[in-house]
């Protein structure tokens, strides 16, 4: 049983805003949402990379104790873009209640703030270390901590998904909610990630090497994915949410249908954890258009991973010309906040459907010259007025995991 | 401390720290005022706080039937009773 699989609402919190109209007038307007890096009091004084994919808008929130008392900062985002897209959607109680609806929801690891409490604790010096952890610090700070407060929150019945696998943890949300919907397991899934202000991440990547460390004192112009000066990711921090819904239950409720969900895909390298590689990242994306069941000239836009690493463009953007050509257009929408990490699968998908609506196709920031190794491919330097009908999503991670999401605008 | 004293730092408590205001003395908590078995085990260190003293196992153990802050205030005197 295949069934069509729509996405019916959707919001996100990213370094550029945290509503639709803000998040376009950064894309249209070519405005960066890379600040200098907050300090950390513990490693911000000896990473080498100076910049981070900043939240710094007030978010008013408004939950009660009841749910707040099991929720770190990472459920804070996941909880307020659940709510957003929840009611963007306009579901009726009685269904999300009903069983029919489950929740497919990461983060790269719980709440690093919270863990670090408890270390802060466990490594102190008072005689009470056992009695000084709190009854609800390991809620607040597991693996799957974002799907649960959620399901608390809205008190969903259904299937539960918490995937954390890094970069690809919220396109994995989406596909395997996607796989839910279209064979019939579930009527919807509420599908995303969040990560929230994390240094040990970066602290990883700055001693893999891995970091932008050139413009620590000019922030706005970095990450630079495909360009010949970039030297590297920025980390960032967000939450996204969608909420994907069988197509003729959305049709007769009359819900306002966003876009649809095409394909998905997910293979991994079988090998090595961190390089990126080539066979795998192609095989990703034809199996996408596989799933799809659309050929390479049906998609328009592709919205690639390009987190600006030295070797990462260039095998992506080889792999895209291999599958695609020269035909759609591709942006790196991280040089505008960074990589996300377990949200910027759904923060890419959310911000191409907003492209799709307005008629646009935001360029890739600070792509000032082309790198000779990435230029096989249909790069979008500017801001482009057309009509995107098919968008492609993609997104790799550490451990060879890679992902392709295939979404469509809705039939006018 | 007297009863009153005492069922005023746990209304104080409960105002603070669970934001529950005023709740009736004879409320059942868990049903009225979603009062679940982690702010139990919250409210029993601020207990251990109020008496300056550590509870045992078995002491906590037996605090998990209590539903009423009039339950609550009972299960301080006699914590305070056993350590006078």
């Amino acid at each position: 049983m295949d069934r069509r699989v729509v996405i019916t609402g959707c919001a996100a919190i990213t370094p550029i805003g945290n509503t639709k109209a803000e998040m376009v007038r950064h894309l249209t307007q070519g405005i960066s949402g890379v600040k200098a890096m907050r300090s950390d009091g513990l490693l911000t004084e000896q990473i080498h990379s100076g910049v981070f994919g900043t939240v710094d808008y007030p978010i008013d929130y408004a939950f009660n104790r009841h749910h707040r008392k099991t929720m770190g900062p990472v459920a804070y985002y996941a909880c307020q873009v659940a709510k957003e897209a929840l009611d963007g959607a306009g579901l009726e109680e009685a269904f999300v209640t009903s069983g029919r609806m489950g929740v497919a929801f990461g983060s790269t690891h719980g709440s690093p703030t919270v863990q670090r409490e408890i270390y802060r604790t466990f490594f102190g010096q008072s005689e009470q270390k056992l009695r000084n952890i709190g009854a609800v610090d390991y809620l607040k700070s597991m693996v799957h901590t974002t799907a649960v407060n959620i399901t608390k929150m809205f008190g969903i019945t259904g299937r539960v998904i918490s995937s954390s696998t890094a970069c690809t943890t919220s396109s994995q949300s989406i596909g395997y909610g996607y796989e839910a919907v279209k064979f019939g397991l579930q009527d919807a899934m509420l599908c995303g990630g969040a990560d929230e202000y994390d240094t040990t991440t970066v602290a990883v990547f700055d001693n893999l090497l891995a970091c932008s460390t050139a413009f620590n004192a000019t922030p706005h112009l970095t990450p630079r994915p495909f360009d010949v000066r970039r030297d590297g990711l920025v980390v960032g921090e967000g939450a996204g949410a969608v909420v994907l819904e069988e197509y003729e239950r959305a049709r007769r409720r009359g819900a306002v249908i966003l876009g649809e969900v095409l394909g998905f895909a997910c293979n991994n390298n079988g090998g090595d954890m961190i390089l990126p590689n080539m066979n795998g990242i192609e095989q990703t994306l034809r199996l996408g258009l596989d799933s799809a069941q659309i050929g390479p000239d049906r998609v328009d836009l592709i919205s690639a991973h390009a987190t600006a690493t030295k070797m990462g463009d260039v095998i992506e953007a080889q792999a895209i010309g291999k599958v695609y050509g020269t035909g759609p257009l591709v942006t790196g929408l991280k040089s505008y906040m960074g990589h996300t990490m377990g949200s910027c699968g759904v923060i890419e998908t959310i911000l191409a459907l907003h492209m799709m609506h307005e008629r646009f196709v935001a360029p890739t920031l600070h792509l000032d010259d082309v790198d000779e190794r990435c230029a096989m491919i249909r790069h979008a330097r500017q801001l482009t007025e057309t009509a995107v009908q098919v968008a492609a999503i993609e997104n790799f991670a550490f451990g060879g995991v890679n992902t392709s999401l295939i979404i469509r605008k809705p039939l006018e | 401390m007297t009863r009153d004293e005492i069922c005023s730092r746990i209304l104080a408590i409960f105002s603070e720290k669970f934001e529950i205001d005023n709740p009736g003395l004879d409320d059942d908590l868990r049903e009225e005022h979603e009062f679940d078995s982690i702010d139990a085990i919250e409210l029993l260190r601020e207990i251990e706080v109020m008496l300056d003293s550590q509870l045992t196992q078995e002491e906590k153990k037996s605090a998990m039937t209590i539903r009423t802050i009039n339950d609550i205030v009972a299960y301080v005197i006699d914590m305070a009773a056993v350590r006078a």
